[in-house]
């Protein structure tokens, strides 16, 4: 070994030596980038697993399943999960522009998450007031934790997939801190539902 | 007759005095909204508050669980307010309200010995690397004048060596 090459050899173990001693100093300053961020939405059937979701529904019935969200945004957040229940016909969350359903919603959950914290609650439902006439269904309610809530809702017979079909869906709001108000997450779920006549 | 008129009058007194209390106790769908309002500015505030205190690192656990408690008393207060039960709405809204209270400023509290904690360690830590680094330095030049030395003594005490010419 040359002394040049020797030298810079010293060199290079007294910065990297320097190094060590500054990286405690380093880590409490500098913030390394996070992984990506993004929050889970999903429901489970009522074994608490992607099976078994209710289809085929008619009044006096009670339904079940579970609805959770996960934050791994980074930071604690503050989520809303708007409800809404629709026929086949009205609109649906647009995913490709990032826009809610216009529907109303029948009701509201609101929740705080940490990163990497996971919220899960059952919501069990069941229907009021659904009559039959001709090839049309109409629900008037619908009881869902425990609230009674008025939709009339009317779904025609589906010739292809033989059924009454309605919609029940959840959608993700998340608070935005600089527009100080809650906005669309993008995210949706929902199960389809099948009514039919109580015997 | 005189019975039964005494009996009759007390039973409309009793239906007016009831329906009166009912109508005093009604809430109007205008308050209920006010208190709803309320409630929904008072819970954001809290949660940006409280988002921020743990941003700075401090343990906000419980505060988050007073938010929490709020934020399904403001989702009950909605509901009960999307099917007209403007009682249970404003009822509901004001308790989130309460629930909140002073909970943007405790997290402010927090933030701010959150941030001092945050600025001793940080000086601490770097007075620490500093000391290491000044040390570091004045021993790398010892060091080094040794090793230099220790080279050029070697490199003098070398014999040259004579090769064979080809």
């Amino acid at each position: 070994m040359s002394f040049d090459d020797f030298k810079l050899f010293y060199v290079l173990a007294c910065v990297s030596l320097g190094l060590i001693i500054l990286s405690p100093t380093l880590a409490m300053v500098i913030r390394l980038p996070a992984g990506e961020r993004f929050s889970e939405l999903w429901i489970l059937g009522s074994g608490h697993m992607a099976e078994d979701y209710p289809f085929n529904v008619k009044t006096g019935e009670t339904y079940k399943v579970y609805l959770g969200v996960s934050d791994h945004m980074g930071a604690l957040e503050y989520y809303m999960v708007c409800l809404k229940f629709r026929n086949g016909t009205e609109s649906l969350p647009d995913t490709v522009n990032g826009t809610p359903s216009n529907l109303t919603p029948i009701l509201e959950y609101r929740l705080f998450l940490e990163d990497n914290e996971t919220w899960e609650r059952e919501v069990s439902f069941s229907f009021e007031g659904v009559s039959f006439e001709g090839n049309m269904c109409k629900v008037s309610h619908i009881i869902i934790d425990g609230y009674s809530v008025g939709v009339d809702k009317v779904a025609s017979w589906d010739e292809d997939e033989h059924g009454f079909y309605f919609q029940l869906f959840f959608e993700l709001w998340i608070y935005n801190t600089d527009a100080s108000k809650f906005q669309y997450h993008n995210r949706f779920v929902g199960i389809w539902l099948n009514m039919t006549r109580s015997l | 007759m005189f019975k039964f008129k005494i009996v009759a009058c007390l039973v409309l007194m009793l239906l007016v005095f009831s329906w009166l209390m009912q109508a005093c106790s009604a809430v109007d769908r205008s308050v209920a909204e006010e208190a709803l309002v309320n409630a929904e500015s008072g819970l954001a505030s809290a949660y940006v508050a409280v988002a921020e205190a743990e941003g700075a690192g401090a343990n906000v656990s419980e505060l988050i669980v007073k938010l929490e408690a709020a934020g399904n008393l403001l989702a009950e207060a909605n509901n009960s307010y999307r099917l007209g039960d403007y009682d249970e709405a404003y009822s509901y809204a004001v308790n989130c309200s309460d629930t909140v209270e002073g909970l943007a400023s405790e997290a402010s509290g927090l933030k701010l010995n959150a941030e001092r904690a945050y600025g001793e360690g940080l000086r601490l830590t770097a007075a620490l690397s500093s000391g290491g680094l000044i040390v570091l330095f004045v021993l790398s030049l010892y060091f080094w004048k040794f090793l230099k030395e220790r080279y050029f003594k070697r490199v003098l005490k070398m014999k040259p060596e004579v090769g064979k010419a080809e």
